[in-house]
């Protein structure tokens, strides 16, 4: 499952965001919700508005944007490093699911600029196929920042 | 229809004192010729222009704060910006939307340090003195060691904004008590708000504004809302994508308006017989809202088009748009509101708001949304690309060599005017939705208002 992580990883820090599909179910749902300063006693901040509302089409399209050398936000690529680590995983609500939860560092540079940096945790559900490989079900990243620090987010996380 | 009074600064016989010179030794008017559509690179990312426009721009301009929906129940609290200075939005145990500076009275303490809330009191947490939701001083901390007359709790109450102003629910502020009210500094884009804001009752925004920074100057971003022929080169991935049309001139068929204080706007037509992009994008069960609700010139315009940018002058920004949440969706309408406020002369914080009609079926809500988050705000499928070139022009701003330069604003400098029959709003309307008419009467009132001596706005108003 580690691995599994770490391969996705490497396929995002590659710029090979159409094999990056191949990990992904088709019904899988990811979202970065946005994040507000709260006092403790109301939760974490999260929000119900989300700076990703994802299903496979519209990750796909977003790709497939990627690849057409017109996107400007991409085009010349940035230079992304996803760590993951604290990966935890839990039997999930259905079998062959789990529960997986990762911290994630992501540093992003483009251009001549110096660092973005994204950090949070990943709340996933992964499923095991008949074959034994993972998919990514669902995907929910909290990000620890309110404002984003970065000047847009044409990367995956 | 008149000429909308933008004046340039060049017909003032007042010798400014210096107050419009540089340390180079040139005046801002000479820099800035909107009438000519040459703009100075220099304005945008010097820090010395920058300084300039703390207390000329918004030190006295009125800025967004949010809207009436946002904070429906008394005690309801949002944190924002008023031009650049921190701003508690927030509605009273009584009803009354308030706004004041977010700072204790003692000291100068954040008194509100979350994003939203409901409160009854804001208690500072330096030195505990507490505040009621009106901004009255209820109590301070060691209030017995204080002698006679040395704590005058009548007079300690948060400081208000000068002026407060609410129209079609949006929220305005102005830290200038000699501004124009709200009402008379709108003027003439009453009329077109009333077209975003007001085309089927009530708009409500949806939850909290998506907040991300930008290593960009404030103006390349103001600049870009109401650019539409920008839209086919830079967001050409659209197009080969086929969410956009595969032509240059898809998005020239409509018109662009110039108000008087710098307002700007503009709407657009989709292609012909594209009945996704008629009545603004909206469902087709709702277009007969238009009549109940608008004037018939307004619901005219509301029918005809799917997408409008404008500008309330400087930074406060509707975009609704028609567009698809992905490559097999169909187009759907969003109303997207954006405010803009500098971090300082090269970075800036963005703000963007998803706001819908309140009588939308709940089916077009959601896909609302989606589409929204798909192709605006920070991750938007469009907005990634805009925050690229706002980065970029920025980066070929700021050196010596950069600043000697203009801008091109020229596109439409000799547009004739729309006739009164062809267009039925106030303004100065012209045909052709590639022009950068908008832009230049913008860059109008920004030199009007540099320009414009500060009469005592930046000096101290309390003891």
């Amino acid at each position: 499952m580690v691995e599994f992580l770490y391969r996705e990883a490497e396929l995002l820090d590659s710029n090979r965001f159409g094999d990056w599909l191949g990990f992904l179910a088709e019904d899988i749902h990811y979202v970065m919700p946005v994040r507000t300063t709260q006092f403790r006693a109301k939760g974490e901040g999260f929000q119900d508005v989300a700076f990703f509302e994802e299903n496979f089409v519209s990750l796909r399209t977003r790709v497939k944007r990627l690849e057409t050398e017109f996107a400007w936000a991409e085009t010349p690529p940035s230079r992304t490093r996803h760590f993951i680590t604290n990966v935890l995983a839990d039997p999930g609500d259905k079998a062959g699911e789990f529960h997986v939860r990762s911290s994630f560092m992501v540093t992003r540079t483009r251009s001549d600029q110096g660092y973005q940096l994204f950090t949070g945790q990943r709340q996933d559900v992964l499923r095991r196929s008949d074959a034994g490989d993972f998919k990514i079900v669902s995907r929910r990243i909290l990000i620890d920042q309110t404002v984003l620090s970065g000047s847009n987010l044409s990367i995956f996380f | 229809m008149s000429i909308a009074a933008t004046p340039n600064g060049s017909g003032r016989n007042a010798p400014l004192n210096g107050f419009t010179q540089l340390s180079n030794g040139e005046h801002l008017e000479a820099i800035v010729r909107p009438q000519e559509g040459l703009i100075s690179r220099r304005i945008f990312a010097d820090p010395e222009v920058y300084q300039m426009e703390i207390d000329r721009i918004f030190g006295r301009g009125w800025f967004f704060l949010g809207h009436e929906s946002e904070i429906p129940n008394p005690g309801d609290l949002v944190s924002r910006q008023c031009g650049l200075d921190p701003a508690i939005l927030v509605r009273d145990d009584e009803g009354v939307v308030r706004a004041f500076l977010n700072s204790c009275r003692h000291r100068g303490m954040r008194v509100c340090r979350t994003d939203r809330e409901n409160v009854r009191f804001l208690r500072c947490p330096y030195h505990g003195w507490a505040y009621r939701n009106n901004g009255e001083l209820a109590s301070a901390g060691a209030e017995n060691h204080y002698g006679e007359g040395e704590l005058k709790k009548d007079e300690l109450g948060l400081i208000p904004v000068a002026q407060l102003g609410i129209y079609r629910g949006l929220i305005f502020a102005t830290w200038d008590a000699e501004a124009p009210t709200l009402d008379e500094w709108l003027g003439d884009m009453k009329w077109y708000l009333d077209i975003i804001f007001g085309r089927t009752g009530e708009i409500e925004f949806v939850g909290v504004p998506q907040i991300w920074d930008v290593d960009c100057a404030w103006k390349f971003a103001t600049d870009n809302f109401t650019d539409n022929f920008h839209v086919f080169w830079a967001h050409q991935s659209l197009v080969h994508l086929g969410l956009l049309p595969n032509f240059v001139d898809f998005a020239s068929h409509g018109h662009m308006v110039t108000l008087k204080n710098g307002h700007i706007l503009h709407f657009v037509q989709g292609a012909p017989n594209d009945e996704h992009t008629k009545g603004l994008g909206l469902p087709k069960v709702m277009w007969p809202r238009f009549n109940d609700h608008l004037k018939a010139g307004q619901a005219e315009i509301a029918m005809k088009h799917g997408y409008s940018a404008g500008t309330v002058w400087p930074n406060f920004h509707w975009l609704q748009l028609t567009s698809a949440a992905d490559t097999e969706s169909v187009p759907v309408g969003i109303l997207n509101v954006r405010v803009e406020v500098p971090i300082s002369a090269t970075r800036t914080r963005m703000y963007s708001w998803f706001a819908i009609d309140k009588s939308a079926p709940p089916e077009y809500r959601k896909t609302s949304y989606e589409t929204y988050v798909r192709n605006f705000g920070p991750s938007g499928i469009f907005d990634q690309d805009d925050m690229e070139n706002w980065e970029d022009c920025t980066v070929a701003a700021v050196g010596p060599a950069a600043k000697r330069h203009t801008l091109h604003h020229k596109m439409g400098l000799n547009r004739k005017t729309a006739a009164a029959a062809e267009w039925p709003g106030p303004g100065t309307a012209y045909p052709d939705s590639y022009g950068e008419m908008t832009q230049r009467a913008w860059y109008g009132e920004w030199l009007n208002r540099m320009t414009t001596p500060l009469n005592g706005s930046n000096k101290a108003t309390t003891p």
